[in-house]
């Protein structure tokens, strides 16, 4: 399945470079492009890991809802769209900080098999997992989420200096 | 299918929380520290994924569940994270994370 | 058809009464702008509380042998072996038996009496709510000692009766003098309280461990009527354990009672109303350590080693506390000190082991020493001072009050056939019974034959001076009157009993009581006079006293002695009161004050010094740790980082080692 390691290859290449690129480039709206690049990136990997719903959830949460969320942001909070970012410096300790993550992370799941046979799903009893077996928690998460927009709608109202 | 390489994911997704976590530590802009704390949650919810799709059975569906959830927190996190900007901008006319230094006080 | 008897189990009606009264005489009265039905309606209450005292000592007299404890158990420890092999019990109740409803007789009737002389005595006072607040407090924790049914209750009312005696000492808190006296009191009874306390915590290891009789500990160490007192039964009244035990028992007694040399409060104590003096200080609160005395000997036992000791405490009190009241010019001091002499004799008679020839004593000594009390009160209400000397002629404007002051010295002194007569003459017969066996009693009988001579001499000293003669010494007192009837009633009542409750001893009944109350004690008491020469001695004692009495003081006289007079010196010393008081203040001065300076030493440098050490530490640390609050989210992100590095170094190398190392697991 040498086509299949080769497709994986190019899509870790392009995720790693276009999440490199959202942070790096200094103007905010190319960030956005990439990023959203990076997202549907992603989402191909999930369906190379028979994945589909993800992949498929993926695309609409975050390469549209997210992303659209994300330039709606930079819109409003500028006066004009495409101004630049003040350089940052790398600086470097957080480097230093990400890189021994990086190396620790890789150190502690050394241990696994180089491959191994990738399951695929039915959706359907994906569906049945998440609202049978998992239903209650799913109950639990919508209402943390209403938690969290009711706290977003407060922060935002009106009047409130 | 198989023969895809499990080293491979693990260091793609140690890559991607390394990439997000630089993010968080570097950038002063609020939208490029949300857009840096999403880089890292991918890198777990691409964990779960390949995980459960290594694992097989029920556990691996779980995994996938899971993974369901984390998009959904993920979106939540979007949505309070860029009411937080509206606030700050609104405040402060800058949503420079360097120069919020309430907490200080 | 509802029987007398059935009363006994609401023996609790009387506390609860006059804890109503306090509540809401105390916090209804303070709302009235003119607090003229507040007193009415404590004494009220209290006349409800004497319905049902008396009503119970009725009872108790119809039928001396019954007695009738209600109770609950608020906890139950079960038996554990090596701490508690018998288990252990707390329970709350009320016992009524011949003793208590003897008691319950004296708290309700001269509570009730002084509640209304009260009325008029206080007339003129301020912060009367808080004066009937309190003493109806202190009549409810009176009468809850009384029919307490076990020591860890009783010690509970006893705190409480000494809590409002403190509280009502210092009525005048204004006064310096005043406040001064009720932290003496509360201290002294403080130091016999903690004995008494310690001898409780003896009996309860004794008892609820190792004694004998552990099934009294698993029953909640309720006082009950056995064969024979615990002690006696088990022990055969030899036991170095208990004997402490009954030491610390004779402590708190003491203390309570202000017997030698714990005696040094109740004299100051007068610093109080008069009214308070006479129910707290004379008939009832002082009394409680002859009732715990005699309780403890009852249901307890004390050691032939204790007996001694209670015997020397009491007859030496008694003579001693006379001696100081033979010179004191103070009409209310001159008063306590018999009182503190009286309840030497009480004690005395508990020590000889008659402990219901004490509580007659304490009986009919309430009676008298009340209205002699009340009398003094009725002359410095009409007066305005104590000093015995500026008075004089008063039995021309006060005839009632002469009179009843004449009835109770006359009781107090023991000419017949007046109350203190009899009991006073039980109590010498019952010592002097004991002397062939206990030859070592002797000086003690003899210190307390003396103090009757010495009893009646300074009492009617104290009547000639202020009621004889033509007029006042001290021309500016201004002119005497009669108090209102509400003054006059209890002592008319009074007089009543201090002529009558000594004859009280003719009464089968009554001396069924007395019987029914030593019961188990195995001793029956003394009645009458059993040895008639004693008995002649004892009157021929008092009637040589009034006698030497109206000698020197009779007619208006004023007996003074010459500066020259070898006598001076012991003068000096009886008005100094053996220089006690000065001795434990220069003990509170020098000693305490240099244990203070010590402490204060060790506090100042040593623990202060460790206290700021640390101090200043801290503040060091925080000054540094601060300074990385900077205030920016991607600081405290790199922290948290930091943290996960942190983690997987501890996961990754340090756990490893550690199980290689000390093994897994």
């Amino acid at each position: 399945m040498i086509l299949e390691e080769l497709a994986f290859l190019a899509l870790a290449v392009v995720a790693l470079a276009t999440a490199l690129l959202a942070l790096l480039v200094r103007e905010l709206v190319h960030t956005i492009l990439w990023i959203a690049v990076f997202f549907v990136d992603l989402s191909a990997i999930y369906f190379l890991l028979e994945a589909p719903f993800l992949g498929v959830l993926q695309l609409g949460v975050y390469a549209g809802a997210v992303t659209v969320l994300l330039l709606f942001g930079i819109m409003v909070t500028r006066k004009r769209i495409f101004s630049r970012e003040a350089t940052t410096g790398i600086g470097a300790v957080p480097l230093a900080l990400a890189l021994v993550t990086f190396i620790f992370v890789i150190a502690s799941v050394g241990e696994f098999s180089a491959g191994a046979t990738v399951h695929a799903y039915d959706p359907t009893y994906l569906s049945q997992n998440l609202f049978n077996v998992n239903g209650p928690w799913l109950l639990l998460l919508g209402l943390i989420m209403l938690g969290a927009v009711g706290g977003a709608i407060y922060l935002v109202r009106e009047g409130r200096e | 299918m198989s023969g895809l390489p499990i080293v491979g994911f693990v260091g793609l997704s140690a890559a991607l929380l390394a990439v997000g976590i630089f993010g968080i530590l570097t950038r002063r802009n609020f939208i490029l520290l949300l857009i840096a704390i999403e880089i890292a949650m991918n890198a777990g919810i691409l964990n779960f994924v390949y995980f459960a799709a290594y694992t097989g059975g029920t556990a691996g569906l779980t995994g996938q569940a899971i993974a369901v959830v984390l998009v959904g927190f993920a979106a939540t996190e979007v949505a309070v994270g860029l009411a937080i900007v509206l606030a700050l901008n609104r405040l402060r006319g800058s949503i420079n994370v360097a120069e919020a230094t309430e907490l200080r006080r | 058809m509802v029987s007398l008897a059935d009363l006994f189990g609401y023996a609790f009606l009387v506390p609860l009464l006059m804890v109503l009264s306090f509540v809401i005489v105390g916090l209804a009265g303070t709302r009235l702008k003119r607090f003229e039905w507040g007193g009415w309606l404590a004494v009220g209450f209290a006349g409800a509380a004497l319905v049902v005292g008396v009503l119970i000592a009725a009872a108790e007299l119809m039928d001396p042998s019954r007695y009738t404890n209600v109770q609950f158990t608020w906890f139950h420890l079960p038996a554990a072996p090596g701490v508690f092999p018998n288990g252990f019990s707390l329970v709350a109740g009320t016992l009524v038996d011949p003793i208590s409803a003897l008691m319950l007789l004296v708290v309700t009737v001269v509570g009730f009496l002084v509640m209304l002389y009260s009325i008029g005595y206080m007339h003129h006072d301020h912060g009367l709510p808080r004066y009937y607040a309190e003493l109806s407090l202190f009549l409810a924790a009176m009468s809850g000692l009384v029919i307490a049914n076990n020591l860890f209750e009783f010690f509970l009312f006893w705190e409480l009766v000494g809590v409002c005696s403190y509280f009502l000492i210092g009525f005048y808190y204004e006064k310096p003098s005043a406040s001064s006296a009720a932290k003496e009191a509360f201290l002294v009874t403080r130091v016999g309280d903690v004995m008494f306390l310690l001898g409780i915590f003896i009996y309860f290891y004794y008892y609820a461990t190792t004694g004998p009789s552990g099934g009294w500990a698993a029953n909640g160490f309720v006082f009950v009527r056995g064969t024979t007192p615990f002690l006696a039964g088990a022990m055969g009244g030899q036991s170095t354990v208990l004997t402490v035990a009954g030491i610390m028992i004779l402590g708190g007694a003491a203390g309570k009672s202000a017997q030698f040399p714990l005696h040094v409060w109740l004299p100051d104590a007068m610093e109080g109303p008069t009214t308070v003096s006479a129910l707290i200080h004379a008939a009832t609160m002082v009394a409680a350590g002859v009732y715990l005395l005699a309780v403890t000997s009852l249901f307890i036992g004390f050691t032939s080693t204790d007996q001694l000791a209670i015997v020397a405490v009491g007859g030496f009190t008694t003579f001693f506390a006379a001696t100081m009241a033979v010179v004191h010019p103070d009409i209310k001091r001159v008063i306590a000190y018999s009182t503190i002499s009286q309840l030497g004799y009480m004690v005395l008679a508990v020590g000889a082991g008659f402990a219901m020839v004490g509580l007659f004593h304490l009986f009919t000594h309430a009676f008298f020493k009340a209205l002699l009390f009340l009398a003094a009160g009725s002359v410095i209400h009409a007066v305005g001072t104590q000093d015995l000397f500026k008075m004089g002629g008063l039995r021309k404007s006060m005839r009632v009050t002469a009179a009843a002051f004449a009835i109770g010295g006359l009781a107090l002194a023991g000419i017949p056939p007046f109350a203190g007569f009899w009991s006073k003459d039980d109590v010498l017969s019952a010592v002097y019974s004991q002397l062939p066996s206990h030859p070592a009693y002797w000086p003690f009988f003899v210190l307390a034959v003396a103090a009757v001579f010495l009893t009646a001499y300074y009492i009617f000293r104290a009547w000639f001076l202020a009621f004889s003669g033509d007029k006042p010494r001290d021309p500016t007192l201004p002119h005497a009157h009669e108090g209102p009837w509400v003054m006059q009633v209890p002592l008319v009542v009074l007089s009543a009993f201090a002529v009558g409750a000594g004859l009280f001893i003719f009464w089968p009944n009554f001396q069924g009581l007395l019987l029914h109350g030593a019961g188990a004690a195995g001793i029956p008491p003394v009645y009458g006079p059993a040895d008639l020469a004693l008995s002649a001695t004892s009157v021929f004692l008092g009637v040589a006293g009034i006698g030497l009495a109206w000698a020197l003081w009779g007619h208006g006289k004023v007996f003074v002695l010459a500066d020259s007079s070898p006598v001076q010196p012991l003068r000096r010393l009886l008005l100094n009161r053996y220089y006690f008081k000065v001795g434990f203040d220069w003990i509170g001065a020098k000693g305490v004050y240099t244990v203070a300076r010590a402490a204060d030493f060790v506090d100042r440098f040593v623990i202060d010094g460790t206290v700021h050490g640390f101090e200043r530490m801290f503040a060091e640390l925080s000054d540094r740790l601060r300074r990385i609050q900077t205030g920016v989210v991607s600081d405290y992100a790199a922290y948290v980082v930091a943290g996960l590095i942190a983690v997987f170094v501890l996961l990754l190398f340090v756990a490893p080692y550690l199980v290689a190392k000390f093994g897994g697991g």
